[in-house]
This record gives structure tokens, sequence and C-alpha cells, in this order.
């Protein structure tokens, strides 16, 4: 398929009874009318796909119709199946656009079955998602987007090169499987514009949609698509045997249409049934959910988890709860009130150890002044005088 | 022989074992100030175990603040009434039962009684009197001596918080709780440090201490009375009292006492409103919770250098007028605060206020003590902390309902500062005043002066003279009754 001409992929695609892509005359539309691209990729979306690609955007589903709806306008005669499409397209250029785009004039009124199918799927929101990318790009661009119900996409891949834009090669994959109509190739001046629309509706669909451009080198971007993650808590909840606690489980801009709460210690599995006395579940809030789980034993410790269901798949999220018994922090405690006990034995210890020597000091000391003021009875008023005020001076 | 029980009176140590009498009040500040704080790390916990908003759980942290500064004096009566080591012993013993109480609560009720009032009270016992024994056993380093044993409030928050956020996710808030009601009951052990001393100047007014003295003997004697005792008692009690708290009638005090009040009322709002201020002119969550980390760690260099740099000789005899600076700056980088709009600007804020911030907590107790004296130093340091406790409640909730009416900070911020600001100024110009009225005093009394020089020579010229001097000195206070020799 590499390095083939528009032109040629049309032909070699028809002849291989797959879908045949877009008609060359309506591939390059004229700069400027985005119109014409619409036109074209509602065309591209009419056109039938082969049943066996289970992954293909929702084109089988409306082509036998649009192929009835068709044939009935013509006659009896069936027309050939080129025909059919040249046809289907010209009156799918006439439809107005059904997104922001500015709507072609034409006189032409489109298929009522195209209009109901197309009416169905408006309801859901439209996702524009561009990635950027250049001949010198060096590691894949890539794009994660999060949905959480069904939406119609359209994804953007444009290609900035100095070399020749017809010798590029641009193709389209879904996880690794190739897909083949229902993407449009522009070019304005030097960028390359791909665009590739469908719509998301259940779980199947969603995973990574890739834009390659092929030169010498091939450039890749890819948009991811997940359903929101729940960020589960790192550190481990702890909780104490006879206490009670709450787990939470918080979805941030999303809203789940059902939370479930699993348990599992070791390996296996189990839902938390709700028991009136032990679990309590809590969903005040549409995008949170509160478990409370009363009365803990030791058994009720292990990994929790919580399931949002969403529209188009599912999301877990993970608690890890221990339960103490009351003796772990005891020991630290304990340890605490010993050391606290045993400095203030010492303190007070010393304190009355420095007291005594003060007082046999004192002591001392009184017995010495007495002894000498008995001595210097003896001695006159002059020598006691100087003598007791040194007593005084030292004493103190 | 009898015996003479002679209480050795002596000066303070200026060091000895003056420096375990700080490295007490140290560990006292990192148990009662600093645990304080970290009791806003628990809230997170609390609320979802509760399911209680934040505004009921932070009212833990109000009551305890409030409780631990109301009850100030309740401390400072009870030390000295019993003793400094069984006050402080009692103290650490009633917080630690709060913790215990606290890390079995079942509802947030219980936390108030437990964790509020219970440790509140125990934290108050401890505060004042493990202060005003720092002063006791300092007198020319009393400055670098409260700077150390002040910035454990600082030092202790720092260590603490990460500390606690570890017990937490260990033990969860329970085992949290025990530990650290473990860890406060090292409160017992700052009790046991502060031995007794007692001073000379305890023994300045003989008269008083006597008559109480013996009133208490007289109450001992009489106590099969009933009727009589209960008169003795409230005699006795409302003689004591009035003896310990004669010093509310000095006027400096109450001077001092209303600049307090309208420095606390300034102080308090900026730990509060710094970070929403910081996120609403455009600085990130990160760069504000760095902004308080700055205030913290400055704010303890300004502790123990200020205390050291006004120990300097220079600065020795001008404590007063360093607080008042301090008091000042504060104030007016409130008022420049509403122009700082980004985040390099208010990193320069930051350090300033958290230096300043950090000098005046320091110098409050030397002011204090220069104003009273030691030995009513433990009372009056009750007072000045039961002070801080009405305007600790009352600002925040002023402020930010300011906020919220006006939709700018700038009104709260510049109310604030000026609070600040007349603080100071009233200090000033109280002392400005009586600098007037001493040198006043001064030239009168020098114009009697030379009369008595022509008397000076001789013992018997010196009788003559002290004579004269005795009426000079009647007639110079019958001449200005406002007159005392200072």
């Amino acid at each position: 398929m590499e390095g083939r001409a528009p032109r040629d992929r049309l032909r070699g695609v028809v002849q291989d009874g797959r879908a045949p892509p877009i008609p060359p005359f309506l591939q390059r539309p004229v700069r400027g009318t985005g119109s014409g691209l619409r036109a074209t990729g509602e065309c591209a979306q009419g056109l039938p796909a082969p049943a066996s690609r289970g992954s293909s955007p929702p084109g089988p589903r409306r082509t036998p119709g649009a192929m009835r709806a068709l044939s009935g306008l013509l006659g009896a005669r069936a027309p050939t199946p080129r025909l059919l499409l040249l046809l289907q397209c010209l009156l799918a250029t006439a439809r107005p656009g059904s997104a922001d785009d500015s709507a072609p004039d034409s006189p032409f009124t489109s298929p009522p079955v195209r209009e109901e199918m197309l009416e169905k799927y408006s309801n859901f929101s439209l996702e524009n998602h561009n990635i950027s990318l250049t001949e010198h790009s060096s590691m894949p661009v890539e794009k994660n987007i999060t949905l959480e119900r069904a939406s119609n996409i359209k994804l953007t891949c444009q290609f900035t090169t100095s070399g020749d834009l017809n010798a590029v090669n641009v193709t389209w994959k879904k996880d690794d499987e190739l897909l083949e109509n229902n993407y449009l190739v522009n070019a304005t001046g030097s960028t390359l514009y791909t665009q590739y629309r469908f719509t998301i509706m259940n779980s199947k669909q969603m995973g990574s949609y890739s834009c390659f451009f092929q030169e010498e080198k091939e450039q890749k971007g890819t948009f991811n698509f997940k359903v929101p993650e729940l960020h589960g808590k790192n550190k481990p909840l702890i909780s104490y045997v006879g206490d009670s606690t709450v787990l939470t489980c918080k979805c941030q801009n999303c809203v789940p249409l059902n939370w479930t709460w699993y348990h599992s210690n070791g390996s296996v599995q189990v839902p938390v049934g709700v028991q009136m006395n032990k679990y309590v579940i809590n969903e005040t809030y549409a995008n949170e959910t509160k478990l409370k789980i009363k009365q803990l034993l030791e058994e009720d410790g292990g990994s929790y988890w919580c399931r949002a269901l969403f529209q188009l798949g599912e999301s877990e999220g993970h608690i890890e709860l221990v339960v103490l018994s009351y003796l772990v922090p005891l020991k630290p405690f304990f340890a605490i009130v010993a050391e606290v006990v045993l400095l203030v034995a010492i303190i007070l210890l010393c304190e009355k150890y420095t007291q005594k020597n003060k007082k046999h000091s004192d002591e001392g000391r009184e017995f010495e002044q007495i002894e000498q003021l008995k001595s210097d009875d003896s001695n006159g008023i002059e020598n006691n005088v100087p003598r007791l005020r040194k007593n005084e001076s030292t004493g103190q | 022989m009898a015996k003479v029980n002679r209480t050795r009176s002596t000066s303070p140590p200026d060091g000895g074992w003056g420096w375990m009498i700080v490295a007490g009040c140290f560990l006292v500040t990192i148990c009662t100030r600093a645990v304080t704080r970290c009791i806003s790390i628990f809230f997170v916990e609390f609320q979802t175990y509760f399911t209680q908003d934040y505004a009921q759980t932070a009212w833990i942290h109000s009551i305890v603040d409030c409780v631990t500064m109301l009850c100030a004096p309740l401390g400072s009566v009870v030390s000295n009434h019993l003793s400094c080591q069984v006050g402080i012993m009692l103290g650490g013993l009633l917080a630690s039962t709060g913790f215990i109480l606290g890390s079995f609560a079942t509802s947030l009720k219980h936390l108030y009684l437990t964790l509020g009032v219970l440790t509140g009270l125990g934290f108050a016992l401890c505060y004042s009197p493990a202060i005003a024994m720092v002063g006791k056993y300092f007198n020319r380093r009393k400055a670098l001596a409260y700077g150390i044993a002040m910035s454990g409030s600082g030092i202790g928050t720092f260590i603490l918080a990460p500390v606690v956020q570890l017990l937490i996710e260990q033990f969860s808030w329970r085992g949290a709780l025990l530990i650290l009601g473990g860890f406060v009951l090292n409160l017992c052990v700052c009790g046991a440090l502060m031995r007794p001393i007692t001073l000379k100047e305890d023994h300045a007014t003989p008269e008083q201490n006597y008559v109480c003295r013996t009133q208490k003997e007289d109450l001992k004697r009489v106590s099969p009375y009933s009727s009589l005792t209960k008169e003795w008692a409230q005699t006795c009690l409302c003689c004591c009292l009035q003896q310990e708290y004669r010093f509310l009638l000095m006027s400096d005090f109450v001077v001092l006492a209303i600049s307090v009040l309208f420095m606390a009322y300034g102080c308090s709002p900026l730990f509060v409103y710094l970070v929403p201020y910081a996120l609403s002119v455009g600085v990130s969550h990160q760069q504000a919770a760095f902004l308080m980390s700055i205030l913290g760690v400055i704010d303890i260099i300004g502790n123990i250098t200020f205390g050291w740099l006004t120990n300097r000789r220079c600065l020795k005899n001008y404590h007063y007028i360093c607080y008042l600076f301090a008091v000042g700056m504060d104030g007016f980088c409130y008022l420049c605060l509403p122009m700082l709009q980004s985040l390099p600007l208010l990193v320069p804020f930051s350090c300033t206020f958290g230096y300043f911030d950090g000098a005046y907590v320091t110098l409050i107790p030397v002011v204090t003590a220069e104003i009273v004296g030691t030995t009513s130093l433990s009372s009056a340091l009750g007072v000045v902390y039961f002070l801080h406790a009405v305007p600790y409640l009352v600002s925040p909730p002023i402020a930010g309902w300011l906020v919220d009416t006006t939709g700018s900070y700038t009104a709260a911020f510049l109310l604030c500062g000026f609070s600040m600001i007349f603080s100071s100024v009233l200090l000033g110009f109280a002392r400005l005043v009586k600098r007037m009225r001493k040198t006043q005093l001064q030239f009168i009394a020098k114009e009697s002066d030379p009369k008595l020089q022509l008397w000076t020579n001789g013992a018997v010229a010196y009788s003559v003279t002290r004579e004269l001097d005795q009426k000079h000195g009647e007639s110079v206070a019958t001449a200005m009754p406002g007159y005392s020799p200072t």
C-alpha cells in the first residue's frame, strides 16, 4: 500500500473487493473550503466497508440501507457499485454539514436514512484532537484522551515537510490494525492534513488510533483513548481493632454509572456485601463512594478495590487497609514514660545530693565560725572586727 | 545551740545551673508552643474520621491557644504558692492526660474537652513559670538566655511537624496522639530541673512578708474554729494577692499592658493570612509554603541573634528601645505588604517580618522584668500572656471579615500595621514623658545644690548638710507632689 498514489490506491482497493476509498476528484478539495472536506468525510463514512473488520467504524451498518435507498431511487435495475458510490458521494456533497463548518448550498436533498442515522449520533458530543508532526520529529508523538461516554471523534494529524507532499503515504491504524477508509487527506502549502472521523460507542472501540506519514522515515502520531482513571492512595490506611474506618474512592471530573467494592485478602477478590452491622456504603455525590467498615477485626485488613463502571469501560482504584492492635503504639509510649520517670528520678536525686552537700558545708562553716569566735574571745575587739568581716564575705 | 534556718539569698548566677534552666525552658517551649502548632496537622485526619468540615476541627487549635493564654495567671499563682517544680510537673501530667484521653475520643466534642481544655490548662501551668524562672537565674545575659529559650517554639515546629506526620502515617491519629502524650510528659523532666533560687530582691519588703507570714501562722493556730478560719483565710488571701499583684498599679506596667494588647492584635493574622494573600497575588502553592518556612526559620534566627545582640555592651541598657524598634518594624512591614505583589518582593518581607517577630518575642520577658523586677516577674508574665489571649482569639476573624467585605487584604493588613505601630509609639511616648519628668526634677534639684556643696567638707559639716538635706527634701516634697526619688 505504501508509496502508491491515491488514485492507484483507490483502484487497487476496489479490485480487491474491499471498501473503496474516496473518489480522487473529491480527495483534494479547493483550499479553504472546509465544507468540501466535510462532504468527503461524510461520503467516506457512508461508503461500504467489509464486515470482516470488527474494529472499523460503523460503516457496514449504514451501507446496506444506503445502497438499498439509492437503488430504490435509481430504479429497479441495480447499478454498478462504482456508479452507486459516485452518486452517493454527489448526494453527500450536496448535504449540509452536521457540525460547526459552514454548509455548502446545494440543490440536492440527502437520503432520509442517512439523516436518521446521523441524527442518532448527533446527540453525542464531538471531540476534536490534533497532532502536529514534522519530517524532523525524532520521537512518535502521543496524546492521551479520557472518555467516559459515547462521542463522535474527529482526529486530525498534520505533517509539515519540505519535500514533495504527493510522495507522502498517509495511513491510519487502530492498535496495529490498518484502517482502510473514512479518512481524508488535504494539502495546504507545505502541510499535509489528514482527518479521521468515527464514533466511539462501546469499550471495544477504545484503544490507540495512530496516523502514519511515510516519506523516507515513518512519522507516527498516536491518540490513546482511555476511561478516566481512579487514583488510589499510595499509603496504607491504618486503623485499630474494634474501631471503624472509612474508605473513599473519588473520581475527578467524571461521573461513573455504578460503583462496586471488592475485598481481597490474598489473591481472591470477593465482592463486599452490604451487611447491616458491618458495611455501610455511602454515595452522596455521584463522583465518589465511601465504604464505612465498623467493628474492625484483624482479618478485615488487606486490599480493597473500588470499581467504577462507565459506558465505555471500567476503572479500578486500590486502597490498602492495615488493622493494628492497641499494643502496637503502647510500646513506644511506655518507652517514653520509662525514660521520663528515669530522668526525673536522676534529676531530683542530684538535687537532693547537692543540697545535702551544701548543708554539710554550711554546718561545717558555721562550726568553724563558732570555734573562731570562741578562740578570739581572748583577743581584742580590733582583731575580731576584720576577721568577722572576712568570714562573712567568704560565708556568702 | 539552736539551728538557724538560713535561706541563702544570692544574686542571679548568670551561668552554672542557669544554663540547665535555659535548657529546661527550651524544652518547655517545644512541648507547649510547638506541639500546639502541630495539632493542626491532625485536622485532615479528624475531618475524614468524624466527617466534619474544617471550621469545626479548627476550633481545637483555637481552644488550646486560648486556654493556654487565659490560664497563664493561674500558672504563675500555682508556681508561686506551691513551687515552680511542682507547678510545672502538675502541668505536664495534665497535658499528657489530655492527649491520652484524646486518643480514645469518639466524637469531636470529646476532643474539644480533652485535647482543647485539659491540654491547654496543662500548658498554661508550665509556660509562664518556666519563662519567669529563666529571668531569676540571669541578669546580665538575660536577653541571650531568653533568646535561646524562646527559640524552642520555632525549632520545635520545624522538627516536630515531619515527626508528627510520620507518626500519623505509622500509627494513625489515635496512636500518634498517644505517643505525643508521652512526649509531652517530658514537661515533668523540665519541671524537675527548675531548682528554686532565693534572690536578694525577695527580701526587699520584709514588712509585708512578715505580716502575711504571721497571718499564716495565726491561721494554723486557730484552725479548730471554723468561722474564724474563713475570715483569716480571706484576709490572708487578699493580703497575699495584693502583695503579689501590686505591680498592676504601676503606671509603667499599665502602659506595657495596653501596648501588648495592640501588639498581640497585630501580630497574629499574618500567620493565618500570608498564604492566602500570596496565592491571591499569583504565587503558587509550593512557593507560598516556602514563604511560611522562611518565616519560621528566620523567626528562630531572630530569637537567638537579637538576644545576643541586645546583650552587647552598646545595647545593654536599651532593651526597651530595641523592643520598641522591633515592634515598630513589624508594623512598618505590614504597611508595606499590600504593595508587594510578587514572589521576589514577598521573600524579603518574610525575612524581615520573621526576624523582628522573633526579636520582640525574646524581649517581652526582658522588658517586663525591667519594669516589675524579678520577684513579681512570674505573676507579671502571667498577666502579660493573659493579655495575649483575647487579641489572638479575636484578631484573625476580624481580619477575615474585613477581607470578605472589602474584597482585598489591604484593609486588614493596614489595620494590623497601625495597631503595632501604635503599640510601639505608645511605649516610646510613655518613656519620653518619664524622661522629661526626670530632667525637670533634676533641674530643680540642681538649683538647690550650691548651698549644700559649701557644707560637704568634714564629718561635722556632713551632719549639718544632712539636716539641711532633710529639710530641703521635705520642702521639695511639698512643692511637687509627684516627686519620688528613683
